[in-house]
């Protein structure tokens, strides 16, 4: 048996319901459209959370009464930690040069401030390829326990709260990717069981005159694969219209502060079309499998 | 292996019985030659019908054992089906044609499914449909035939594929005199090529007037008539 028959079956099925493949294959695109659009908004607020999260540094208060000859030590074993890319030192007169230029106009609320009252401090820029809220959590935890230090501070609650935020989403855009899938998947195998049903004549005909299993259930698969393989792929292609759409409008944006904004990697996106291609293939063999026993 | 001695069919005690308690044959033995002319008849309900199915395995024998052309159907496993049938040409009374395919595609179905090229098929068909007189309406629809020429497109698609073994089940029972005499000669042609047929029929005239074996089917026995 050749995969040519194969196929001039196939298509000659398609062009004869042309109207239910078309129907099928557009409610495959409506399905995988929700999920691959919600997977791409969670992408880019991964991309996002993180970018602002690199952003964020942590910065260790030393006490006030800390001699100042421990400073140096201080400094250099935190540049020597693992994820730190970079050390400030900020002394108490440097922090109120800062505060003074932070409340411009308002100065004189320090008029009978002494100039060191605020604790010296260091100002950590963390190693991009570390960033991981934990390992930050990590890296202040144990440098809070230092006897020299008072506080570390590092976002804590923005962060947590961002990332709670993003964990959300990304199991809502997970649940709702896997039944969006299976009622893609259903509507093609009910598809193809009512095509089966009506061609229950003709199968019990190609039956009689010694077609294989192969040969009866070929046309019905290549179908699910053409459905599966055209409505992923254009659910990924409109989506990616979209992008190319709006990005110009994006550009430059102050929501987004300065993070180009992007579209869903090639390794996300070519598993969605394969896994959806896949899911069609293996629903219609299931739903075909009654009308095979001989 | 098969033999010029060893018959094509045989019924080795076969029995066949359906729920709750209906026996439809009972240790029926039987064999049939190579190229024999074989009337099966018996009044409605005898089991002809049953018996032709059992032969191309659309069922299974409650007991005994049946060997086609070689092959033991008891034990035949489920993907070997198709390789009997494609030794077995069967015309139905209904014709069993697909109204929504020409004349020539539902006679190519038998061809298509041996993995024939297009051009084999094409020029196996138009010689095959020539032969039964239907050549200038191979592109028509089997609404637009005469009950007649549906059974010759019938026939045509039982022998394309050059079966040894023919089994025609009441295949004149929707027919006129004329077109029952047309059926029959073309039965006879067939025989005459060499093919084994089983012609289940309840109408004596037919077998009266044919060279044949007839065989007669009641009360879940079979008996030779002549």
């Amino acid at each position: 048996m050749t995969l040519n028959i194969l196929f001039r079956r196939a298509f000659s099925d398609i062009k004869q319901n042309l109207g239910t493949q078309t129907v099928t294959t557009i409610v495959v695109t409506l399905s995988l459209l929700i999920f691959v659009f919600f997977s791409f908004l969670y992408f880019n607020l991964e991309r996002f959370v993180e970018h602002f999260g690199r952003e964020l540094g942590v910065v260790v208060y030393l006490k006030k009464d800390l001699p100042p000859e421990r400073i140096p030590a201080i400094f250099s074993t935190l540049q020597k930690m693992e994820g730190v890319k970079s050390v400030v030192y900020v002394s108490p007169e440097e922090a109120y040069r800062r505060l003074e230029s932070y409340l411009e106009n308002e100065t004189n609320v320090l008029d009978d401030v002494d100039p060191g009252f605020l604790p010296p401090s260091f100002e950590l820029e963390i190693n991009r390829a570390l960033f991981k809220l934990n390992k930050i959590r990590e890296l202040a935890n144990k440098v809070a326990r230092w006897p020299e230090v008072a506080k570390v501070q590092y976002g804590q609650e923005w962060l947590h709260r961002l990332e709670a935020f993003s964990q959300l989403i990304k199991m809502i855009v997970a649940a709702g990717g896997v039944l969006l899938l299976l009622s893609a998947v259903f509507v093609v195998a009910s598809t193809i069981k009512l095509t089966v049903y009506a061609r229950q004549e003709e199968l019990e005909i190609l039956r009689l005159v010694g077609a294989t299993n192969s040969f009866i259930q070929g046309p019905f698969l290549i179908e699910a694969f053409l459905q599966g393989l055209i409505g992923s792929s254009l659910a990924v292609g409109i989506i990616y219209a979209m992008y190319t759409y709006t990005r110009p409008m994006l550009a430059g944006s102050q929501l987004l502060r300065g993070l180009d904004y992007q579209f869903l990697p090639y390794t996300f996106w070519v598993p969605v079309i394969a896994v959806t291609t896949i899911a069609c293939i293996i629903g219609t063999m299931f739903s075909m499998r009654r009308f095979l026993q001989l | 292996m098969l033999t010029a001695e060893t018959p094509i069919i045989s019924f080795q005690g076969v029995s066949k019985k359906y729920p709750p308690n209906h026996v439809v044959m009972s240790d029926v033995n039987l064999e049939i030659e190579k190229g024999e002319l074989v009337f099966l008849t018996g009044p409605s309900g005898a089991g002809k019908t049953t018996l032709l199915r059992l032969l191309f395995r659309a069922e299974l024998p409650s007991g005994g054992k049946i060997i086609v052309d070689g092959m033991d159907l008891s034990t035949l496993s489920r993907s070997q089906v198709p390789y009997l049938r494609r030794k077995i040409g069967v015309i139905f009374q209904d014709f069993k044609l697909l109204s929504n395919k020409s004349v020539f595609e539902n006679v190519a179905l038998s061809l298509e499914v041996l993995g024939l090229r297009k051009e084999q098929v094409k020029k196996r068909v138009c010689q095959v449909l020539e032969g039964v007189g239907l050549g200038h309406k191979m592109h028509q629809f089997p609404p637009q035939l005469s009950g007649g020429e549906q059974q010759r497109v019938s026939i045509a698609r039982a022998v394309v594929n050059r079966p040894p073994i023919i089994l025609a089940d009441e295949p004149t029972g929707n027919l006129d005199k004329i077109r029952t005499a047309e059926v029959m000669l073309l039965m006879h042609e067939l025989n005459a090529r060499g093919a084994t047929i089983i012609f289940a029929t309840h109408d004596d005239r037919l077998y009266k007037s044919s060279p044949g074996r007839v065989l007669r089917l009641e009360s879940g026995n079979v008996e030779v008539v002549s």
